[in-house]
């Protein structure tokens, strides 16, 4: 009992000594250094969750350290699970930071500001699970949006779109601050606390109406975190543009909390609530899956491809939450156990998996500079430890046997194919409609996968930044494969989180119905028949390929292997300008998705001079933009400066004017005052 | 004191305060404005001395002595020596009569006198329910602090003329002490300091920038300053 | 159990890596007695493949280690695959692995390979084929997975050989409408995922109009061997699914050797007669153009999303 809190005071301890060493210490010290803490901010805060997870608890109240309200914090299996996940994602990013930083000069990562905002930033990720009262929540929230804006904006000074994404990121991230404030503050008002158990005990005498709006404002606000469809659009601008370490964090450990809120909000201080709900975060959860891969899969930039296959997964994620919700709504709790245990499984999987492949990502961009596949390829034989662990990340991101984003999917099947005999017309339409939508997304997806590694890392170099890569320091290989040893594990032996996962379904009330389980192997079902051995589907594959590849020796004659030309036509020898690029290779799923894409095509004919009818040059640009912020954003942005414009004529410029308002406003307020009473 | 001495005083007091406040909305020539301003700060200060002697609390009879010290005399003299300044250097041109004279005022004097009256209702409104908190002749006296108030915003709000907007400002500024008065018998000795070191030096820097507005522009009409907007 | 079990298991692996190249011969003779030619004979893939085994073993100019490794996991996840399905006998060691989303994902498995051994060439063609093939998986991912739905709502499990043996005790699950229109989505989703025709033309030499066979184009002697076996056994593969879903009589559901032979016979005679229908099929159908696929592939998931549908329905929404 008493290691949680231990570990918790070292982790701040040491996130604080990282600060101020980010502060004070000079360049060549301060990387090492405040990395080094930092990581140790993520092993304590690992530990924490570690501890919570094995059926540890806690719960301590602070009354002098906030103002007004005090502060709670509680830890339970829930919050220990989310704990774990984010210290163990910062431990292993930190090294690999340590890396990224060295080298590259007292800007971008390595100044002052990131560093000090670097560790920070860590201590608030292991920190927001254990809130437990409305404003320690919200303070903890905010400390963090702030932390990680300032890391967005790390590298401003080198490109301008860094600025314009630091502007999407904070506008939105502090629109949802609001949404929630308001959610919360409306849930605390009705329930007469702002402390979590207040906010359970009292969640019953809240009426339904208020119920609902509580949960309509909380979700989009930790849905919006989460970078769900319609409001995403910060992702795949903040993420892309942030240096690459942070971009792991965010997308391994940020993302993580909104739906760490959804669950803490939805499922158990509201305790459940009726199936629109759940439907709705379902049908979110549906169209961010297929959304978001479909842009992942037109996009040539690899950081903002990795940025919506988050959206993607995130969305996989809210189909198992919104699952669990309805379920229980309709009385099958053993079912949305179930479908909440498939879901955080995924939390855990995409966490390990998104981590290495933007650490992989960023080795690529220190390497060569370039973000673009379309300039990349050839990096195999360049940086093999790298392309090897982004290979092996994108088996996990494709949800193929035997990585580790198979199992939770796997589970995620499970639980919604068992779900038809839960009654309900809109349970039978629902269900089908999600098998289908991630069925959707897991195949779009292994386009989108199969797109970057073969385009960026395969067959032979477009550019000559790809041509003059070189592998990634030691530091950086250390972090990505400690993530690659993480990945390892939860695709072999799943089974040793299957206590944890349990406990942690258990701590929003539902019982934990032993869905992994069965010692450190099996993935079985308890009460329905399923199961899925990774170990064996390991070795049989490993049995199966020295069959393959020994049959032809045993048959054929013993040859050396010889080399020869690619078929080149006859006409000369393949230019690596001949080889697919990446929008050539989504081609045919943009053309069958036209609809839903609205591609940007445009031709520009610029003709010679002196004749209209001979061609100087010929531009042919084609852009697939985000429909949804072309349909949605464009407008609301429109209106609101449209309404700025139009408000600008009351600053007249006249003196009397704005002193006049200033009385009017007053007279007014009087006359309220003086009739009121 | 007896009583009823105390309570004819006070009202005398509080009227002549009101009175001073309307006054300033009906005089147009600056040097007029500033006088009768002085004779407010008189007023302001026979207030708080008569608090005083009646609860006997010393300190704020010392605390309306330096009222009336700092607000009928330095700054009703700081402001003569800033219309003097406007009107010498017109002088050579034979004009210097117009500096003293405040311009057109935005709302011409009746509707202001007017409007004065409805500002006054409006004050005994507002502030009945706190006087029926504690019937004393002090607080029957309250509504006047609030009236100065409001009057010294509108001052403010309607003269076209920098120095008559001060004067605005710190008709405000004694409307407010009054009512601190008046309601829960003064405010703090330290916040009174404050309050007056804030006001002192918010005329020193007006008179400086008067000055210079009016060696930029050539006059301190305010409404020439209209161009400051985007 | 033991003895039966494993040799059922081992049974199934050599049918369909011994038995694929039988089988493709004798669909091409087929076409080819239809079509008034005289045919090549049953046993010519098998000569083919030894010819292929005997040659010289050739890597490309600039291709890496994804192009060497894909033809063996390609076989690999198709043996693996064999192993779980239950052709022979719902009654072996590996039944309580043998779940369906499972072999689904294994066959997606050894087309991402490939499908990555096309890019790693660095040619057009194989980035044309890679691009195509994936669009193709792509959209044939959910018309699979609702069949898969639809084929575990009667049974209650995604279990394959519980499936079976459900099946095989309970017929009328599969001549109920749900049963029927699962059929057909799954036979569309098998004929995409294995590159027959109308979706793509496996005997083609037009470079434009290849999937699969651009992304092979690069292979040659013991490695182009393993690439047409794989290719030929994931089609005896999915057939021999489609009959043990569809047509599950004769399975062993036991562990006895009479039942393991008669099982053998059976699915030998199975998979000629589908074999059969499919060759005579492709002589009276054209592949259709790339973008028309997709509407094929809609049709078959409207089929299986019915499917879906009419079980739950028709079962009680219990």
């Amino acid at each position: 009992m008493s290691a949680i809190p231990a570990a918790l005071a070292t982790a701040t301890g040491l996130g604080g000594a990282g600060a101020l060493a980010g502060v004070v210490l000079p360049y060549r010290l301060r990387v090492p250094v405040v990395g080094a803490l930092t990581a140790g901010v993520g092993v304590s805060g690992c530990g924490a969750g570690v501890a919570a997870l094995g059926g540890g608890s806690w719960a301590a109240t602070f009354p002098g350290v906030l103002p007004l309200a005090g502060t709670y914090l509680a830890v339970d299996a829930l919050a220990g699970l989310f704990m774990a996940v984010a210290g163990a994602v910062v431990a292993a990013v930190a090294v690999y930071g340590i890396g990224y930083a060295t080298g590259h000069g007292a800007h971008g990562l390595g100044s002052r500001t990131a560093q000090t905002a670097l560790p920070l930033f860590a201590l608030t990720l292991v920190l927001v699970p254990v809130a437990a009262s409305v404003s320690t929540f919200l303070v903890l929230w905010e400390l963090m949006a702030l932390a990680s804006l300032l890391l967005v904006l790390a590298e401003h000074a080198e490109r301008a779109s860094v600025r314009l994404a630091g502007v999407w990121y904070a506008v939105m991230t502090h629109l949802g601050l609001v949404l929630l404030l308001a959610g919360f503050a409306l849930f605390a008002a009705d329930a007469g606390g702002e402390s979590f158990a207040a906010l359970r005990a009292g969640a019953s005498a809240v009426s339904p109406t208020v119920r609902g709006l509580v949960f309509v404002l909380t979700a989009l606000a930790f849905t919006s975190k989460a970078g769900a469809v319609p409001l995403h659009a910060w992702l795949p601008r903040a993420h892309p543009e942030a240096p690459s370490p942070v971009s792991a964090l965010m997308s391994a450990a940020m993302v993580n909390l909104g739906i760490y809120g959804l669950v803490r909000t939805g499922l158990d201080l509201l305790g459940g609530g009726p199936a629109w709900w759940w439907l709705g975060l379902m049908a979110m959860g549906g169209v961010s899956a297929v959304y978001g891969i479909l842009q992942a899969a037109m996009t040539s930039d690899l950081k903002r491809l990795l940025a919506y296959s988050t959206s993607e997964n995130m969305g996989l994620v809210l189909i198992g939450v919104g699952a669990s919700g309805l379920f229980a709504a309709y009385g099958d709790r053993l079912l949305a156990a179930l479908a909440l245990a498939a879901g955080l499984l995924h939390v855990v999987n995409h966490a390990a998996f998104k981590a290495l492949l933007f650490c992989a990502a960023g080795s690529v961009l220190r390497a060569t500079g370039v973000r673009d596949l379309d300039r990349l390829g050839g990096l195999r034989a360049r940086m093999p430890a790298t392309a090897g662990l982004f290979a092996f990340a994108a088996l996990g991101a494709v949800a193929l046997p035997p990585g580790n984003g198979f199992i939770s999917e796997w589970l995620l099947l499970q639980s919604l194919i068992h779900g038809l005999q839960v009654p309900g017309v809109a349970v039978a339409v629902v269900l089908p409609l999600s098998v289908a939508l991630i069925a959707l997304s897991a195949g779009i997806a292994a386009a989108a996968f199969v797109k970057a590694l073969g385009v960026g890392f395969f067959a032979r170099p477009r550019s000559e930044e790809a041509a003059g890569a070189k592998e990634a320091p030691a530091l950086m290989l250390v972090g990505m494969a400690l993530l690659g040893a993480a990945c390892a594990a939860l695709a072999l032996v799943p089974g040793l989180l299957g206590d944890g996962l349990d406990r942690a379904v258990a701590a929003v009330g539902l019982p934990g119905g032993g869905a992994v389980s069965g010692g450190a192997l099996k993935v079985r079902i308890a009460d329905l028949s399923a199961s899925l051995a990774p170990l064996w589907v390991v070795a049989a594959l490993t049995a199966a390929l020295m069959l393959a590849i020994g049959l032809p020796r045993l048959y054929g004659r013993r040859r050396r292997r010889t080399n020869a030309r690619l078929w080149d036509c006859g006409g000369g020898a393949p230019t690596p300008r001949m080889a697919y690029t990446a929008t050539s290779f989504a081609e045919p799923l943009q053309r069958v998705f036209d609809d839903v894409l609205a591609p940007e095509q445009d031709v520009d004919v610029t003709p010679v001079r002196e004749s209209a009818y001979l061609v100087e040059r010929v531009r042919f640009q084609r852009r697939v933009p985000d429909r949804i912020e072309h349909r949605l954003y464009e407008p609301l942005l429109r209106t609101i400066a449209g309404t700025g414009q139009a408000a600008r004529r009351l600053a007249g410029g006249s003196v009397h004017l704005y002193l006049g308002y200033g009385f009017f406003g007053l007279v007014v307020l009087l006359l309220i005052l003086a009739v009121g009473w | 004191m007896s009583d009823d001495l105390y309570t004819q005083l006070l009202d005398l007091a509080c009227g002549a305060f009101l009175l001073a406040a309307v006054m300033v909305l009906w005089r147009r020539e600056l040097a007029a404005i500033v006088r009768v301003f002085a004779l407010q700060g008189v007023a302001l200060a026979a207030i708080a001395v008569l608090l005083g002697a009646h609860e006997e609390r010393w300190d704020m009879v010392g605390v309306g002595i330096g009222i009336g010290v700092l607000r009928a005399g330095v700054l009703p003299h700081l402001m003569r020596r800033a219309l003097a300044a406007l009107t010498e250097d017109r002088r050579g041109y034979g004009d210097g009569g117009a500096e003293s004279r405040e311009t057109q005022p935005l709302v011409n004097v009746a509707a202001s006198l007017l409007t004065a009256a409805l500002l006054t209702l409006l004050a005994y409104a507002v502030a009945r329910p706190l006087t029926e908190l504690n019937p004393t002749p002090a607080t029957r006296a309250l509504p006047v602090g609030l009236a100065v108030v409001l009057i010294g915003f509108f001052v403010l709000v309607t003269r076209r003329r920098a120095l008559a907007q001060v004067v605005g400002f710190l008709l405000l500024d004694n409307g407010i002490t009054a009512t601190a008065f008046l309601a829960t018998s003064g405010v703090p000795l330290i916040v009174e300091l404050g309050v007056s070191f804030d006001v002192l030096l918010a005329v020193l820097v007006l008179q400086v920038l008067t000055a210079r507005v009016r060696e930029a522009f050539g006059t301190t009409d305010i409404d020439d300053l209209r161009e400051l907007h985007d | 159990m033991s003895a039966v079990g494993y040799t059922s298991v081992a049974g199934q692996v050599l049918v369909v890596g011994g038995g694929a190249p039988l089988l493709t011969g004798w669909m091409r003779q087929i076409r080819a007695r239809l079509e008034g030619r005289a045919g090549a004979g049953v046993l010519q893939p098998w000569r083919d493949l030894r010819k292929l085994l005997r040659k010289e073993p050739i890597t490309p100019v600039g291709t890496g280690p994804a192009f060497r490794a894909a033809p063996a996991l390609l076989v690999a996840t198709t043996v693996v695959a064999a192993a779980l399905v239950p052709l022979l006998s719902t009654d072996t060691p590996v039944r309580g692995h043998a779940d369906l989303v499972l072999v689904v994902a294994l066959i997606a498995l050894g087309t991402m390979a490939l499908a990555l051994a096309g890019l790693d060439t660095g040619t057009a063609f194989g980035g044309m084929g890679a691009s195509r093939e994936m669009t193709v998986a792509a959209l044939v991912e959910p018309t699979i997975l609702l069949s898969v739905f639809a084929l575990s709502i009667p049974a209650g499990t995604t279990n394959i050989p519980a499936i079976v043996s459900g099946a095989v005790h309970e017929p009328a699950r599969l001549t109920s409408p749900a049963g029927l229109l699962a059929t057909a989505a799954l036979a569309v989703a098998v004929l995409a995922e294995t590159g027959r025709i109308p979706v793509d033309n496996p005997s083609t030499h037009l470079e434009l109009t290849m999937i699969h066979e651009a992304m092979v184009l690069e292979y040659a002697g013991p490695d182009l061997a393993l690439v047409e076996l794989g290719a030929q056994m994931r089609l005896t593969l999915l057939l021999g699914l489609l009959s043990s879903l569809f047509v599950p009589w004769g399975i062993a559901t036991s562990a006895s050797w009479t039942a393991l032979a008669v099982a053998l016979v059976l699915l030998a005679a199975k998979l000629c007669l589908l074999g059969a229908v499919l060759a005579a099929a492709e002589v009276f159908w054209a592949k259709v153009r790339l973008f028309r696929v997709p509407e094929l592939i809609a049709g078959s998931f409207l089929l299986a999303l019915l499917a879906v549908t009419a079980s739950y329905f028709l079962s009680g929404a219990s």
